[in-house]
C-alpha cells in the first residue's frame, strides 16, 4: 500500500520537528510509557492468559500446556513455543495470511527475553524418558497504536504468571484439575527505544514509529539483560545502548511493579 | 434527538438521507442521531463518501502524464488533471481541494488544487467534520484562536495543522470528534483550551528536563 | 468426546438452564480503537472480537465488483480457544465454510450498491469457543459493522437450537454440543425475521424443527436488544459522562 508510505512521509516531518522542540507529538516525557492497563485471567480455556494495554494498543497472550516429546539435543527439557498473531482486525495494513517477518521478529524476541532468563526452569516439565511438558505462549495482537513488542512482552510474562499447572497423570492432563501455579524466577520486561533523527523515545506512538530510524528493544531482569534486538536501518552509537541499558534496567522496576 | 440504530423504523417519511422504504416504512440503515421533529437523520460513524463540491484534504499519491492521483482519505482516489492546475504538483504534496464531480462508479474528480506546506495531517471521523467547523466556522476558529495554529479542514476528515501549539489544537480537535453528539460542545472546548493551555507550561519543563538526560546520556 | 453425559435432568440442563433459556449475553461495541468498527463478545463461555474495516480500497483487484462493494469474511478460531489439545492457528476447513455462510448473511443485509468497487472486511476472531461460535459471530460482527458506520438495511442476530436427551433445547453449550443429538444455527434479519443462516445437523422431524425456529425467533428478539443497547451504549455513556462532570459528580 503506497498511501502509507506517503503519508508516513509526512507525518515523519511533523514528529521530527516536535522532538527538535524538546516534546512529543502526545505531551509526554521522552521516557515516558502511556497509560499502561494488565488484566490477568481473561480466558478460562487457557491454563495462563492476559490483556496488556498500552495506550491504545492491546495484545492478548494465552498460555497453554500440552504434553509432547523433547528435542533430541535436550532430552530432559520440556520444550516452550512463542508465536504472535498480527491479526488482520488490529490494523488495517495487517493481511490475513501465515506469519510475516514483523510478526515472527515480534514473538522471537519475547522468545528470547523469556529463554534467556530461565525464568521457566524447563528442567522441571521432565515427565519421563521421551515425553515432556510443552508450553505454548500465543501473542495475539488485537489493537495496533504502536510499541507491540513491549506490550508483547508484558501480556506474555503476566500471562505466565497467571498459569494454573494442570495436573499431570501418566503423562496425561487433565485440565480440570489444578496444582498450584508455574514456578517462575525473576520477572522479565522489555523496553523498546526509537532513534528518531537525534532523538531517542521509549514507547513509540504509531505516528513515532513511522519516523524511526532505528529501534532498540531490551528485555531485563532486575540487575540484567537478557535479551536485545536492534532493528530498522538507522545506526545507534554505542555510548546510546549504553546509556538506554540503563534506562531499561530503571524503567523495568516501573514495569514490573505492575506484574504481580 | 434519539439514536436510532439499522433497521430501527423512523416513520413514513420518505427520501430521508441514510434511511430507506420498505412497506411504506422508512428505516435507518446506519446508527445515527435522529431527529423526530425535523425529520433528519445524522450518521455518527463512518468512512467518507465522496460529493460533489466538498472541499477535502488529499495527499498526491502518483504523478501521472495527464494529472495526479490523490489520496482522499475514502476508498476512491481523486483525480487531479494537469490542466487545471497551475503549477505542478509533486509526489507526496498535502493539497487543499475541491470535488467538482463524482460518476456513479466514483471517479472523482478534483479542482482548485492548493499545496499545503509543512504541517501534521489528523484524521478523524468525517461525519464529525461539521461539528469541528462549527457555526460560521465559529468552533474551529477558537482553537485557532488559542493555539495559535493553521488549521484546515477537509470534509474528508482529515485535519491539517501547521505551526502555534499544534498539539493541543490536535487534541482539541480529538475531543470534539469524541464529544460531537453530545450538547454543550463549545463551552466544553472552550473551558479544555482554557485548562490545557494553564497546564501547558509545567509540562514543557519537566519534558525538557528528561530531554537533557538523553543529552547526558549521549556525551 | 468420553462417554455420554445426562444432559438434562429433572428439566436442568448441565449448567443450570432451563431448556429455553439463554446464556448470559454481553456486547461491548467500539472495542478496539484501529478498527472501523468493532465488538467484543460474551456469550456464556464464548468469547469473540469482531472487527470491520471498510469500505476501502478493494486489494487484491480480482475481488473487485465494478456495481457493489465485495463484503468479505474471516472467521478463524484461536488456538488457544477450547479446553483441549493446543490448536493450529490459521483457518480450517470448517472455518473456511463459516466464513462463507456468515459472508452471505451479511450480503444480505448491507447496501453494497452505495460503494461500488470498494470492499468491506469482517474480521471474527473466537478467543474462548463454549459451542455457539458461529452465532455469536455472526451476532458480534453486526454490531461491528453498524458500529463501522457501513450501511445495511438491518441487524442480525443467531442463535443456535439443539437437540439433547431428546429434547429441544436453546443456545446449547459445548458438552451439548458434543453429546447433543442434533444442533440448528439460525440467524434472523431482526425487523422482518427473514432467515439469513439456516444449517442443521443430527435428526430432526418436520414438527420438531418448527419448533426449533419458534424458539430461536423468540430468542433473538432478546439477542437485538443486547446488540441495539451495545450500539447506544457507546454515545450515551460518554454523554453520561460528561453530564456527570457538569453536574460536579
Amino acid at each position: 500500500m503506497f498511501i502509507v508510505e506517503i503519508l508516513d512521509e509526512v507525518k515523519r516531518d511533523y514528529v521530527q520537528e516536535v522532538l527538535k522542540k524538546g516534546k512529543r507529538p502526545e505531551e509526554r516525557g521522552f521516557f515516558d510509557y502511556r497509560e499502561i492497563a494488565l488484566k490477568k485471567g481473561v480466558l478460562s480455556s487457557a491454563e495462563g492468559s492476559a490483556l496488556a494495554r498500552i495506550g491504545k494498543t492491546q495484545v492478548l497472550a494465552a498460555v497453554k500446556i500440552g504434553v509432547g516429546t523433547p528435542f533430541p539435543d535436550r532430552p530432559n527439557e520440556g520444550i516452550m513455543s512463542t508465536s504472535s498473531e498480527l491479526l488482520p482486525l488490529a490494523s488495517p495494513y495487517f493481511e490475513p495470511g501465515p506469519p510475516n517477518e514483523n510478526s515472527i521478529e515480534l514473538a522471537r524476541i519475547v522468545d528470547r527475553g523469556i529463554r534467556s532468563s530461565e525464568t521457566i526452569d524447563l528442567e522441571s516439565f521432565y515427565l519421563e524418558e521421551g515425553k515432556v511438558m510443552s508450553l505454548f505462549i500465543d501473542l495475539y495482537v488485537l489493537d495496533h497504536s504502536g510499541n507491540l513488542i513491549d506490550a508483547s512482552a508484558l501480556a506474555a510474562m503476566a500471562a505466565l504468571l497467571d498459569v494454573k499447572m494442570p495436573r499431570v497423570e501418566e503423562c496425561k492432563i487433565i485440565r480440570t484439575e489444578h496444582v498450584g501455579s508455574l514456578k517462575l524466577g525473576e520477572k522479565v520486561v522489555a523496553c523498546t527505544f526509537a532513534k528518531i533523527g537525534e532523538a531517542i523515545v521509549l514507547d513509540a506512538s504509531v505516528d513515532e514509529e513511522a519516523a524511526t530510524d532505528a529501534r532498540i528493544t531490551i528485555a531485563t531482569v532486575p540487575e540484567t539483560v537478557c535479551a536485545v534486538q536492534k532493528s530498522g536501518r538507522g545506526a545507534l552509537k554505542v555510548s546510546e545502548i549504553d546509556a538506554l541499558i540503563d534506562k531499561s534496567l530503571e524503567k523495568g522496576k516501573e514495569l514490573r511493579k505492575l506484574l504481580v | 434527538m434519539k439514536i436510532v440504530v439499522p433497521g430501527e423504523s423512523v416513520g413514513d417519511a420518505k427520501n430521508i438521507p441514510s434511511t430507506y422504504v420498505e412497506g411504506g416504512k422508512a428505516r435507518a440503515t446506519v446508527v445515527g442521531l435522529f431527529d423526530e421533529q425535523e425529520g433528519r437523520l445524522v450518521s455518527l460513524q463512518g468512512t467518507y463518501n465522496p460529493r460533489f463540491d466538498d472541499v477535502i484534504i488529499g495527499v498526491v499519491e502518483e504523478v501521472k502524464f495527464a494529472g495526479y492521483t490523490v489520496d482522499v482519505n475514502c476508498a476512491y482516489k481523486g483525480f487531479m488533471s494537469s490542466r487545471d492546475c497551475r503549477k505542478p504538483l509533486r509526489l507526496g504534496d498535502v493539497i487543499a481541494a475541491k470535488v467538482s464531480s463524482v460518476d456513479e462508479v466514483k471517479n472523482v474528480n478534483l479542482i482548485e488544487a492548493f499545496v499545503l506546506f509543512g504541517g501534521h495531517i489528523i484524521d478523524i471521523t468525517p461525519t464529525k467534520v461539521p461539528r469541528l467547523i462549527g457555526k460560521k466556522n465559529s468552533m474551529i476558529g477558537m482553537i485557532v484562536e488559542a493555539t495559535k495554529s493553521e488549521i484546515r479542514v477537509g470534509k474528508n476528515g482529515r485535519v491539517w495543522i501547521r505551526g502555534g501549539d499544534t498539539s493541543l489544537a490536535a487534541r482539541a480537535v480529538f475531543k470534539i470528534e469524541a464529544e460531537a453528539h453530545v450538547s454543550g460542545l463549545t463551552d466544553r472546548v472552550q473551558a479544555f483550551l482554557k485548562k490545557e493551555m494553564a497546564n501547558g507550561s509545567v509540562a514543557g519543563i519537566a519534558e525538557l528536563s528528561e530531554r537533557n538526560d538523553v543529552e547526558g546520556a549521549r556525551q | 468426546m468420553g462417554e455420554k453425559p445426562k444432559l438434562i435432568v429433572n428439566g436442568v440442563r448441565t449448567d443450570g438452564r432451563k431448556p429455553g433459556d439463554l446464556r448470559s449475553l454481553k456486547i461491548t461495541a467500539g472495542f478496539l480503537h484501529r478498527a472501523d468498527g468493532s465488538a467484543y463478545l460474551e456469550w456464556g463461555e464464548n468469547k469473540i472480537l469482531a472487527a470491520v474495516y471498510g469500505p476501502r480500497e478493494c486489494v487484491p483487484r480480482h475481488d473487485m465488483n465494478p456495481y457493489k462493494a465485495c463484503v468479505r469474511c474471516r472467521y478463524v478460531m484461536a488456538p488457544f480457544a477450547s479446553l483441549e489439545e493446543h490448536g493450529r492457528s490459521g483457518p480450517s476447513r470448517r472455518s473456511i465454510e463459516l466464513s462463507k455462510v456468515i459472508r452471505e448473511v451479511f450480503e444480505n443485509v448491507v447496501l453494497s450498491e452505495q460503494f461500488p468497487k470498494t470492499a468491506i472486511d469482517v474480521y471474527i476472531e473466537v478467543l474462548q469457543a463454549d459451542g455457539g461460535t458461529r452465532c455469536a459471530g455472526i451476532t458480534a460482527a453486526s454490531v461491528a459493522l453498524a458500529n463501522a458506520g457501513i450501511p445495511m438495511k438491518d441487524l442480525v442476530s443467531a442463535v443456535a437450537v439443539g437437540k439433547v436427551d431428546g429434547e429441544l433445547v436453546l443456545d446449547c453449550n459445548k458438552i451439548e454440543d458434543n453429546h447433543g443429538e442434533s444442533d440448528v444455527p439460525i440467524a434472523f434479519a431482526a425487523r422482518n425475521k427473514d432467515v439469513l443462516l439456516f444449517q442443521m445437523d443430527g435428526l430432526l422431524s418436520k414438527q420438531e424443527l418448527g419448533k426449533a425456529f419458534e424458539m430461536a425467533e423468540a430468542a433473538s428478539e432478546y439477542i437485538h436488544e443486547v446488540q441495539v443497547n451495545a450500539l447506544k451504549e457507546v454515545y450515551e455513556k460518554k454523554k453520561a459522562e460528561i453530564e456527570g462532570e457538569n453536574n460536579g459528580v
